[in-house]
């Protein structure tokens, strides 16, 4: 990475920001200001705990600071606890220089001990199965250079590390965590008052109930512009934009399509189409020899009208995948890559030539196997429709899925870890890098979050050329042959991008658009115009 | 009558016990796992050590014995998915949800009995019409779709009432604001439990009208009202209080829908978010809590009767 081009850039994008925030404050900020919020369930404030996901993520981004943050306006990673790091080594160790004068929200000084606790201690330690750990396998351990500097050491290059390392990956206190037996399990901590780095700290947790965030005196970059933050837990969605409506909140996360319409009609709320670097699929098992013959699979693609799939189930928010990296990666987003439109014809004149042809039952079977499969699918979100429009596609051209319905505790268990499945449609949300090696590697078949199980040497080391290159060029070109490759060979059938939908307070200001986990790591921007 | 009390309350253990057997084994059975342990993000190794971690992978018999060993010593375990102590979970929510329940049971005996007698006065005509016909929209209207009508009429349309919680945030005790809270939440469970005591008040009412002894009142010259209030009313209590004591055990399903819409803090959205994610001390203490509940309430309908009606002694 051109280092001093970046730091460059950042300075006067610092400055600009600056400007723009101290004009904006100074015309209208309205210091008394209480922003309410939802989550769906008593958040656990730790981001390395266990089962601490949807409903702690955004809160915890808010609390913990991280080592980076996404920019605004394109996503690369940019200084939050960390002001600068570099690559050393060809890629196997990142020096970070933390920032200076940072304190606990108890007073205590934050230091590169802090950084080597959260990883060395918590992330990486086996027994502890902390979540997500599984994305920072390629870290050996972290360094303490001197106070204000760490060093992280790889066991292969990870060039997307400052890319992840901004993907909730708050850094916890030591002074407070270090004696605890587990220090993901700390109730005082997690369910009560933690110790932060964030603009905003706890000041009261309710369970059941919500949490009250006051702002942090003690923060970093000077103190946040409203009296407080409230997260209310309310469980149910449809309550959720009626208190929005009711104007009992400010901010809706995670909104469906079938809700936003007609919110913006009150004039006091607007939806934001936010992205993320999130796609759904069809997984096919790779463990079914059927699978073996990419014809099966493109046919299978090409069968489904995916765009209407989008207007009929997400109100047309959303658009058709090309790939598990998503346009709003910009330079690292390859379009020009074998596409699937919908052709029924084609696809049946696909599976003819790979010799599945229509038996008298109008299922397709080749030496006297048939081609139907078992398709489970979980209550959540939109997946049993969806499951249910692919089995409806795929009948139109002689293929059979026989849909299972299951509890979606049970799904997880028998699908995603059994994997006792054939086919199956589920997304993976990723961090905005085109390292996707988690969901693709052989090493992670089977036993990782390569649910289709596929493994194809060829392709890691394409995504291992991309892990390699440390300078943008060299990552756009890496990972667009890794796209090239992941359109032809499919190893899972890519379905869309969903439009992230955020319902928001129209004269909530300084809350960055672009996707929901920014525009939570700028909570010390947000203001209520006056 | 202590000893009825006693016999009572040691059947009521023998049965709180079999049904943390019964649960224990029923939710170990359930496919799927605790929600923080299993979820889609974690690869094998990551759930290996959560689940040694919280002793999951010891057999189901062996996690039993130690559950139970702890629950005579008065301790319910510590929540997979939430980590604080089963029993200040349920401390925490069993507060808001005795609130909730009581005052829908109040609301529903009120009006259902009162609703009852006028039908059961008016037998056919028109009030007795309008009754059922309330009391059929009562019976047949979902929850949790009722929830969120008066929530878009009250809340959001006219703005008169908060739309969910049970208390406005960062405000001390304040019994206004807490009624406020409580109206919509307590006035729809109540609508959906008031068609029982509404039926049986009516059916009890009609055949004690047509009995004997009130025939005798009449002949001796009492005033209608005495009749009413004294002999017949009172008399038709019996059911009743038995049709209560049913309904504040059903009380606690319905409010497990009324709690997640209206953002109620209480014991059934714990029992369902402990369902959901597998939180399996969470769903034992729950359940516990529940069996003990509708014993008490048994035991408490089984000697109320005794009050309405002196013929029934516990002896």
């Amino acid at each position: 990475m051109h280092i001093r081009r970046f730091v460059h850039r950042l300075a006067l994008l610092a400055l600009l920001l600056t400007l723009g925030l101290g004009a904006a404050s100074a015309q209208s900020a309205d210091p008394t200001a209480v922003l309410n919020l939802a989550t769906n369930a008593d958040p656990t404030l730790n981001p390395w705990t266990p089962g601490a996901v949807i409903e702690s993520n955004l809160i915890n981004t808010v609390l913990f600071d991280q080592l980076t943050r996404y920019s605004p306006e394109d996503l690369t990673p940019s200084p939050a606890l960390a002001v600068s790091w570099s690559a050393e080594e060809g890629g196997l160790a990142w020096v970070f220089e933390l920032r200076e004068g940072v304190q606990w929200s108890d007073g205590a000084p934050f230091g590169a001990h802090d950084v080597a606790f959260t990883f060395n201690d918590v992330v990486l330690n086996p027994e502890l199965g902390a979540q997500s750990a599984s994305q920072y396998s390629a870290i050996e351990r972290v360094e303490i250079i001197d106070d204000l500097t760490v060093r992280f050491v790889l066991a292969t290059p990870f060039s997307a590390l400052p890319y992840y390392l901004a993907s909730f990956a708050g850094i916890i206190p030591e002074h407070v965590l270090g004696s605890a037996e587990n220090p993901l399990t700390v109730a005082s901590f997690n369910k009560a008052t933690p110790v932060t780095t964030g603009p905003y700290m706890v000041a009261e947790f309710v369970p059941g109930s919500y949490v009250r965030l006051v702002p942090n005196p003690l923060h970093w970059a000077g103190e946040p512009q409203l009296a407080g933050l409230v997260f209310r837990v309310i469980p149910d969605p449809n309550t959720q934009v009626a208190q929005a409506r009711a104007g009992e909140l400010d901010v809706v996360t995670r909104l469906s399509p079938n809700l936003a319409t007609g919110i913006e009609a009150t004039g006091r709320l607007e939806v934001l189409r936010q992205s993320q670097n999130l796609f759904f699929f069809v997984a096919p098992n790779h463990d079914d020899d059927r699978f073996d013959d990419v014809r099966v699979k493109q046919a299978l693609l090409m069968a489904i009208d995916r765009q209407a799939m989008i207007d009929a189930l997400l109100d047309g928010f959303g658009e058709v995948a090309t790939g598990p990296v998503a346009p709003m990666l910009g330079a690292l987003y390859n379009p020009d890559v074998r596409t699937y439109d919908y052709d029924p014809e084609a696809a049946a004149a696909l599976l003819d030539e790979a010799g599945w042809t229509l038996g008298a039952d109008g299922v397709r079977a080749k030496d006297g196997e048939r081609l139907a499969f078992s398709m489970p699918t979980g209550q959540f979100g939109d997946l049993v429709p969806a499951t249910l429009l692919v089995q409806q596609y795929w009948e139109d051209i002689g293929v059979m899925a026989d849909v299972n319905i299951l509890e979606w505790n049970a799904y997880i268990q028998d699908v995603v870890v059994a994997r006792n499945y054939e086919v199956t449609v589920a997304w993976w949300s990723m961090p905005p890098t085109a390292d996707v090696a988690p969901y693709f590697s052989c090493s992670a078949a089977r036993t990782g979050n390569n649910i289709p199980n596929y493994c194809n040497e060829e392709l890691d080391e394409l995504m291992n050329a991309g892990r390699r290159a440390l300078t943008l060029e060299d990552q756009v070109e890496a990972y667009a042959a890794m796209q090239e490759f992941l359109a032809d060979d499919l190893p899972y059938l890519y379905l869309w991008y969903p439009d992230i939908l955020t319902a928001k307070n129209v004269a909530l200001q300084g809350f960055p658009e672009i996707t929901a986990a920014t525009a939570f790591q700028h909570a010390v921007d947000w203001y209520i115009a006056r | 009558m202590i000893e009825f009390v006693t016999r009572r309350v040691v059947q009521g253990g023998i049965v709180l016990f079999l049904v943390s057997l019964l649960t224990f084994f029923m939710i170990n059975l359930a496919p799927g796992g605790p929600s923080s342990l299993i979820d889609m993000q974690s690869t094998a190794a990551e759930r290996q050590a959560r689940l040694a971690r919280f002793g999951l992978d010891r057999p189901v018999h062996e996690r039993y014995v130690t559950w139970l060993a702890g629950a005579l010593r008065g301790d319910l375990g510590t929540s997979i998915n939430q980590g604080l102590p089963v029993s200040s979970l349920l401390r925490q929510r069993i507060v808001p949800t005795v609130v909730l329940a009581a005052t829908s049971l109040l609301l529903a005996a009120a009006f259902g009995i009162v609703l009852g007698v006028i039908a059961a006065l008016h037998r056919d005509r028109w009030p007795d019409h309008v009754v059922s016909t309330i009391s059929t929209l009562g019976m047949s209207i979902p929850n949790f779709w009722l929830g969120i009508v008066v929530i878009i009429v009250f809340a959001v349309n006219l703005g008169w009432l908060p739309a969910s919680g049970s208390a406005s945030i960062g405000r001390g005790f304040d019994l206004g604001d807490r009624i406020r809270h409580l109206i919509l939440p307590a006035g729809v469970l109540a609508f959906s439990l008031m068609p029982n005591v509404v039926r049986v008040t009516r059916a009890a009412l009609l055949e004690m009208m047509a009995s004997d002894f009130v025939r005798t009142a009449r002949a001796k010259g009492l005033v209608e009202r005495v009749v009413l209030v004294k002999h017949t009313v009172r008399n038709a209590m019996v059911p009743v209080v038995a049709m209560l004591g049913l309904v504040a055990t059903v009380l606690f399903s319905g409010s497990v829908v009324i709690e997640s819409v209206f953002g109620w803090a209480g014991i059934g959205r714990l029992a369902i978010e402990a369902a959901n994610g597998r939180d399996y001390p969470v769903i034992l203490g729950v359940t516990l809590l529940a069996g003990a509940i509708v014993v008490g309430i048994n035991l408490a309908v089984d000697l109320l009767y005794a009050v309405v009606d002196p013929r029934i002694r516990h002896d």
